[in-house]
């Protein structure tokens, strides 16, 4: 499957909360209450999931196989068996890279505008 | 220590309601309780009210997430299948508007507060005397008059007396009814008037009654009902004008809001009166007389007085005085009882009667819709397996249906309050007017409310069992072609809702059956005279011009003569108090028989009554012995009396009491007359009433202004009436003739409540009935259906058809049997608490209640006959195919 690479154009631009957990999938794998926090922090904590809504969007993603759960788990004494701890797949990383360099086009544009220019200069 | 505990309970509550709704898959599970764990545990350092918060949170977040795209799930489903959805929320919304709409009249009678200040602190005062059993008597002037000075318990105290009056406008005259209030009044009731102001503390001083012949010197004033303002067409300026009562011009000074409906909603104007300036003179020698108890009295408590302090306050008021006036007052005492008890005290059984029928019938109409959405549920199990066999979580598909009955639940709620606004005005209509504050019934906030919880509440009760199981559908058994889901487990269920119905339905025949009977009795009743072909109406003239006793005699002889030309008109008379009928002078004296050793205070009370000549004859009542009144009972002739058997019976045992005295205490004080005639006792307020010692005096011998005239006619009396009036009239066209109706009309009023109420049960029955015959067919027509292999098979192995029939027509017999049995002993348990509705007949009636089950039983059984049919009609070889 990954010989022939899926077009990811079609999933793009993503929703504002799937974004974020990607982002906080890329530097490793993380658990759902490690995601919930990197991203509450990352967002000064305008962006909050709770747990059903956090599982649903990492269900909806698994499908989409963006993301996959990771086995790789931390040492015992660190970790609660509970946890599942999830990954960006080579799609996943795939599609964040893709709607990243989508924001940065529209930022670069953006910056060519007045508009942007006023407002950093505000 | 506690946000420890606290941490823990909502840890674990959290983690229970997780697995309840089998959220995702075990894995799954696990982790969103340890992340709910983690939020709850980084909450902690911040006190109980941040966990609490946190805690709330992860429910909202369990519930809510996706919330949207449940709701459009919803609605697509509900609307792949519009008509069973229209047609139970129409059913339960039916059922919720009917009960709003009653909800409407007991709310308004019974529980919402009286529109005046502080209204927990206005009391009615009665006078009460236990030795001769008269408990709650109206109070006397002169004793008033002493509490008033006497009593601190009151903010202040006031006694009304409603009157007859005519309004003149114009050329006519309207009768209207106005209300006599002492010093005292807009203080106790403490409502503002809408405009104006109300009577000032002078303009009491010396007002005399608007009946009376007193004549005033200043223009008296009034304050007008809002009605009555509209009446006069609702002049924004009419503070200041004058308006003509009872032959007399009276100046207006305020109008009351609507709701101000003092002593009911009758009450077209208030006058202020003295007690003490009516009372005096020749006739009243020692002033405002103490043993005529009569008047209305309503108090306002002192703040934080009790009543029954204020009543043990009173009660010591009251024996000064008994002490002071042994020869009026010995033995008596007050009684107290809250103001708003008072005003529901007529109807207040008879509206929760009808309201206990109709939550009877909701709850019928909640089991079928339960028992319809089971059945539903079990045919919907192989599409919710699916759904979990796809991957759907136990809490998606509880979420999925939540949602489902919310829809429904907000279709229910907009169908039933439509039906009740519009109801409301349709039974507004038709209601008794003897309902207690029937001008308040609106659709109120509360009332919507009500409707609003109450389709909510259905909705949830009727979709409860499918809603709370779904997640536990067994996959595997709901996929596998034609076997039947969970069957034994939600047969039972609907059994069981079935034979709830059957017992509700049966209470209610029951109940119906006996105020249907109660009814019947009624009208069978001999009331003591014949009420058919007898014309009614009513003459208030003015006191004005009526001065005189021997006027008046002489206006309402003219006007008898004026009728008696009357081709169709047998005989006619006239009547201070007529039977049947509510308006007229009502009231009691005491009265002991000549040489008695009874007198003064222990004597018994008669009724009193004026008629003229022929009246007895007129009226159909036969008179037992001696004679009724002539044209000899002239003002100046002997003073003569004509009594009830009853009295006769009660005051001289099996003796002739013709020829012989009784000494009355009325206008002359107390003075002998002599009884010259017997007559039949009747049922003076209607069937129910019992018959009650009556003195009758001749009219001529004691003039009353305002009378009722009874006429006896060959033809239909309203056909002569219109003819009636005018030769009444003719003789002085500015006196009012009003009233006008017949004697079989009154005895309909008298009983309209009853019929209400028989109606209204006997319509729920059916309701009941229907219902409950829709919920055996349903059951039945399933079973049937999902038997049909094991029928086929049974007939295949030569079950003749008519046995499968008996034996499907057996099988409801023996739901109804179980249904009949808990609702005849639910029924003759509540039968009892409505005795005192019943008339000529036991709460256990034998015959109702064989008739009732009779009924549905003939009804149980033709229900189950279509599906028993069909079962008989399967073909063994085609159904074992499929």
């Amino acid at each position: 499957m990954t010989d022939k690479p899926r077009s990811v154009d079609h999933l793009l631009p993503l929703k504002p909360k799937v974004l974020q957990m990607l982002l906080a999938l890329a530097d490793g794998p993380r658990h759902g209450y490690s995601i919930m926090q990197e991203v509450a922090e990352r967002t000064e904590g305008q962006v909050r999931l709770w747990p059903a809504a956090l599982y649903g969007l990492l269900r909806e993603l698994e499908k989409a196989d963006f993301i996959a759960e990771s086995h790789a788990r931390p040492a015992a004494a660190q970790d609660d068996e509970r946890r599942r701890y999830y990954a960006l797949t080579q799609f996943g990383k795939r599609v964040l890279d893709a709607e990243v360099r989508r924001l940065e086009s529209i930022i670069a544009h953006a910056r060519t505008t007045r508009a942007l220019r006023k407002a950093s200069r505000a | 220590m506690t946000t420890d505990r606290l941490l823990r309970w909502c840890a674990s509550s959290y983690g229970r309601l997780l697995s309840m709704l089998r959220v995702g898959e075990l894995h799954e599970r696990q982790a969103m309780r340890h992340d709910g764990e983690s939020l709850l545990r980084a909450a902690q350092p911040r006190g109980s009210v941040a966990m609490i918060a946190t805690w709330f949170g992860l429910l909202w977040d369990l519930f809510f997430v996706g919330v949207v795209h449940d709701l459009r799930q919803a609605l697509r489903t509900l609307l792949r299948s519009p008509g069973v959805t229209i047609r139970i929320s129409l059913l339960m919304g039916l059922g919720v508007a009917a009960t709003a709409t009653l909800f409407a009249f007991v709310d308004a009678a019974l529980f919402r507060p009286l529109p005046y200040d502080h209204p927990d602190r206005l009391v009615t005062v009665f006078e009460s005397s236990v030795s001769q059993e008269r408990l709650r008597e109206g109070a006397s002037p002169g004793n008033i008059l002493d509490w008033v000075q006497r009593s601190d318990s009151f903010d202040a105290l006031t006694a009304m007396m409603t009157v007859s009056a005519t309004l003149r406008a114009g050329d006519g005259g309207a009768p209207i009814r106005g209300v006599h209030v002492t010093k005292g009044f807009f203080d106790v009731f403490a409502r503002k008037p809408s405009m104006g102001r109300t009577f000032d503390p002078a303009e009491y001083e010396g007002a005399a009654s608007i009946t009376s012949r007193q004549a005033s010197s200043s223009e008296p004033v009034i304050v007008l009902s809002h009605r009555l303002w509209q009446t006069l067409g609702a002049d924004p300026r009419m503070v200041g004008r004058s308006v003509s009562i009872e032959g007399r011009q009276w100046q207006v000074i305020g109008v009351m809001p609507p709701d101000f409906a003092v002593p009911d909603a009758s009450a077209a104007f208030w006058a202020p009166w003295d007690l003490r300036a009516s009372y005096r003179g020749a006739r009243f020698p020692n002033g405002p007389p103490r043993d005529a108890r009569f008047l209305r009295v309503v108090a306002r408590l002192k703040p934080g007085l009790s009543i029954e302090g204020a009543e043990a306050r009173l009660q010591a008021v009251a024996g000064g005085i008994a002490a002071e006036h042994p020869a009026t007052n010995a033995g008596w005492g007050v009684r107290l009882s809250p103001l708003a008890e008072e005003i529901a005290r007529t109807s207040r059984l008879e509206l929760l009667l009808v309201f206990a029928a109709m939550f009877c019938l909701l709850l019928l109409l909640c089991a079928n819709v339960a028992s319809l959405a089971v059945a539903r549920g079990v045919s919907r199990a192989r599409e919710i397996a699916i759904r979990l066999a796809l991957g759907a979580g136990g809490a998606r598909v509880t979420r999925q249906l939540l949602a489902e009955n919310l829809c429904t639940a907000i279709v229910t709620m907009v169908i039933a309050l439509a039906l009740t606004a519009w109801w409301i005005g349709a039974a507004l209509s038709i209601a008794p007017d003897n309902i207690p504050r029937l001008h308040e019934v609106a659709l109120t906030g509360r009332v919507a409310a009500f409707a609003a919880a109450l389709a909510l509440l259905v909705t949830a009760v009727g979709n409860a069992v499918p809603t709370l199981r779904a997640s536990r559908t067994p996959i595997a058994a709901a996929l596998k072609d034609g076997a039947g889901v969970s069957t034994s487990n939600s047969g039972r269920l609907r059994s069981g809702l079935v034979v709830a119905e059957i017992a509700a339905a049966v209470m209610l025949l029951v109940g119906a059956g006996l105020l249907a009977r109660t009814f019947a009795e009624l009208q069978r009743v001999d009331v003591g005279f014949d009420t058919r072909n007898l014309l009614v109406m009513r003459i208030t003239p003015d006191a004005a011009r009526y001065r005189t006793g021997a006027q008046t005699t002489d206006y309402y002889q003219r006007v008898l003569t004026a009728l008696r030309e009357i081709p169709s008109i047998e005989s006619v008379a006239a009547v201070t108090s007529l039977p049947m009928s509510a308006i007229g002078s009502e009231f009691t004296r005491p009265f002991w028989p000549e040489h008695a050793p009874l007198a003064g205070n222990d004597a018994p009370h008669a009724s009193i009554r004026m008629a003229t000549p022929g009246y007895f004859h007129t009226l159909g009542r036969l008179v037992v012995r001696g004679r009724e009144f002539d044209d000899r009972d002239i003002a100046g002739a002997p003073a003569v009396v004509v009594v009830n058997e009853k009295l006769a019976r009660d005051t001289w045992g099996g003796e002739d009491p013709i020829g012989r005295k009784l000494i009355l205490d009325y206008q002359r004080g107390p003075y002998p007359y002599e009884v010259v005639g017997v007559v039949r006792d009747d049922r003076h307020d209607g069937p129910r009433s019992q018959p009650i010692p009556e003195i009758f005096i001749p009219h001529a011998q004691n003039p009353y202004l305002v009378l009722n005239v009874i006429a006896r006619t060959t033809l239909d009396p309203l056909s002569v009436a219109q003819t009636a009036r005018s030769h009444a009239m003719r003789v002085d066209p500015d006196q009012p003739v009003h009233s006008l109706t017949t004697m079989e009309q009154l005895l309909g009023e008298s009983v309209q409540l009853d019929r209400f109420a028989m109606l209204l049960i006997s319509l729920f029955a059916v309701g009941g009935l229907i219902t409950a015959a829709g919920g055996v067919y349903a059951l039945l027509a399933y079973t049937v259906t999902e038997r049909r292999r094991e029928i086929a098979l049974r007939m295949a192995l030569g079950a003749s058809p008519g046995r499968v029939k008996r034996a499907i027509v057996m099988e409801s017999l023996r739901l109804a049997t179980a249904g009949v049995a808990i609702g005849l002993v639910a029924a003759i348990a509540g039968s009892r608490f409505a005795r005192t509705m019943l008339f000529g007949v036991a709460p256990q009636d034998p015959t109702t209640l064989v008739g009732a089950v009779a009924v549905l039983l003939l009804v149980v059984a033709t229900a189950s006959w279509l599906p028993a049919r069909r079962a008989a009609l399967i073909e063994p070889v085609r159904a074992m195919r499929i």
